[in-house]
């Protein structure tokens, strides 16, 4: 079974977010990365790119496939995660550790419409 | 459709998708690990989806050298060989392995997606020549066992039969004398590591996975096998080849032989000036990707990647390209784009990783 973690709102593209304010941080959820196998390729925006909700914002490769990541929410990206850049690994050993971008919110309203974590774990049930 | 190991392959938690119909296991555990398994020691895939031809009769070897481009009359028996299989035109239909068994009686191995369209083909030339043709591709199972201690894996089993040191592409068949379906040991396989094939009965194949899975030999799917593959730049059919293509245009020429005095294509390729020429390259930074497109310095497209992965020995992007002949210029360099970039290819002439067999 794969992990799900209280406090963080979920997409159904298995994604995960934790906000800060107005910042929010996000990453891929253990159910992706077990579904993706090793990845070894994470490309991401740079800081200061403006990203549109549901947009592609980055890719995550496995080595036999390539997965778009789609943004949530949109804002400007803040920060990326260079040290998972340089070691995507380590998405498959914590994938709740290991953001990939902080993004400044323009409206904070579009995270109504996420899972919280037993919604998020209903969800995977009923699609594994 | 399944194979004879496909609970197998679900009582090993494989992930099994869909290939040409087949429902085959893409990985098992750790993609990663399998192919490690096989370039440091040995694993163990299920190809039984591929499809196996008999033809026999007196004309039987004549037929086979003039279907296909390479040499068939020239090799010895008990001898493997790859070739092409063309048509008129000189493109490709499907690449196989022809095993020539005595000199009445051949067995032809073909990639699954092709074998109706193969069939059909091969059953259309076959009129002027004294043979039968039968697909006996429903009565085989296929295990490819790869890696350096395949050899010593194998004789630790109980085969049935004393299984023989033999040269690379060559085939043992104990049975072929008494059984309606011989059991094949051909030192073949599609890794580049030293491997056996063996075609047999579906209740001998699977207790051959039984004892093989008992001894700790790694399952590995087709996943692996892909990445295996390209690792060491053999071609795959729907990628590197089909049919708009002759094997002029994709590395093959040593795999026609235009000395011959006829086969298939012959008059087409003996006049044909390639069109295109497939490139290996690796990327620093990004993996490669079917499709993508390879780009000149001035941005002009001249071809496309036909198979590109990440390579599990060298950790980095790796990739076969079809290019335009005329615009191709080694000394120059090429982009690849993947996405909205571009990017420096480097292109190497070797193969990624040399495979290990004899």
């Amino acid at each position: 079974m794969s992990q799900v973690v209280e406090n963080l709102l979920y997409t159904e593209d298995h994604e995960w977010l934790k906000v800060e304010g107005n910042i929010v941080s996000v990453g891929i959820t253990d159910f992706a990365q077990s579904s993706l196998g090793d990845i070894v390729f994470v490309e991401l925006p740079d800081a200061d790119d403006e990203i549109d909700q549901g947009s592609s914002f980055g890719v995550v490769e496995s080595i036999k496939s390539v997965s778009d990541l789609y943004t949530p929410v949109s804002g400007k990206v803040v920060e990326k995660n260079e040290e998972v850049e340089g070691s995507p690994e380590q998405i498959n050993q914590n994938a709740f550790e290991a953001w990939l971008v902080k993004i400044e919110l323009s409206d904070s309203s579009q995270l109504d419409k996420l899972m919280d974590a037993n919604k998020y774990k209903e969800f995977c049930d009923a699609n594994s | 459709m399944k194979t004879s190991l496909y609970e197998q392959h679900l009582e090993l938690g494989a992930k099994m998708v869909d290939f040409a119909g087949w429902e085959m296991p893409i990985q098992y555990k750790n993609l990663k690990e399998e192919v490690q398994a096989v370039r440091d020691s040995v694993g163990v895939f299920d190809v039984s989806h591929m499809g196996e031809f008999f033809i026999d009769g007196p004309d039987a070897i004549k037929f086979v050298h003039e279907l296909v481009t390479n040499d068939i009359e020239g090799a010895s028996n008990l001898k493997a060989i790859y070739s092409p299989l063309c048509n008129d035109k000189g493109t490709i239909i499907d690449d196989l392995i022809v095993y020539k068994l005595t000199e009445t009686k051949l067995m032809i191995c073909v990639n699954a997606a092709n074998i109706e369209k193969d069939l059909n083909w091969i059953k259309s030339q076959a009129n002027s020549y004294d043979i039968t043709i039968s697909d006996k591709s429903a009565d085989y199972s296929l295990l490819a066992v790869q890696g350096p201690k395949t050899f010593e894996t194998l004789c630790s089993l109980e085969l049935g039969y004393k299984l023989d040191d033999i040269e690379y592409y060559s085939i043992q068949t104990p049975d072929l004398q008494t059984s309606a379906t011989p059991t094949l040991f051909a030192r073949t396989g599609y890794t580049g590591e030293d491997g056996f094939e063996i075609f047999g009965p579906h209740d001998y194949i699977q207790n051959i996975w039984k004892q093989l899975i008992q001894a700790g030999v790694k399952p590995c799917g087709l996943g692996s096998r892909d990445v295996l593959r390209l690792e060491v730049c053999y071609p795959l059919y729907g990628h590197e080849l089909d049919d708009t293509v002759t094997p002029l245009d994709c590395a093959l020429k040593w795999t026609v032989k235009l000395n011959k005095n006829h086969f298939i294509g012959k008059a087409a390729l003996s006049e044909y000036e390639p069109k295109f020429r497939l490139i290996k390259f690796t990327l620093d930074k990004g993996i490669p990707r079917e499709n993508y497109k390879i780009l000149n310095s001035n941005q002009e497209e001249i071809g496309h990647v036909t198979s590109g992965t990440m390579s599990v020995v060298l950790n980095k992007g790796i990739a076969i390209a079809r290019v335009l002949k005329e615009k191709y210029n080694p000394e120059e360099q090429y982009l690849v784009e993947i996405r909205n970039k571009v990017l420096k290819i480097d292109i190497t002439k070797k193969a990624f990783v040399s495979g290990g067999h004899k």
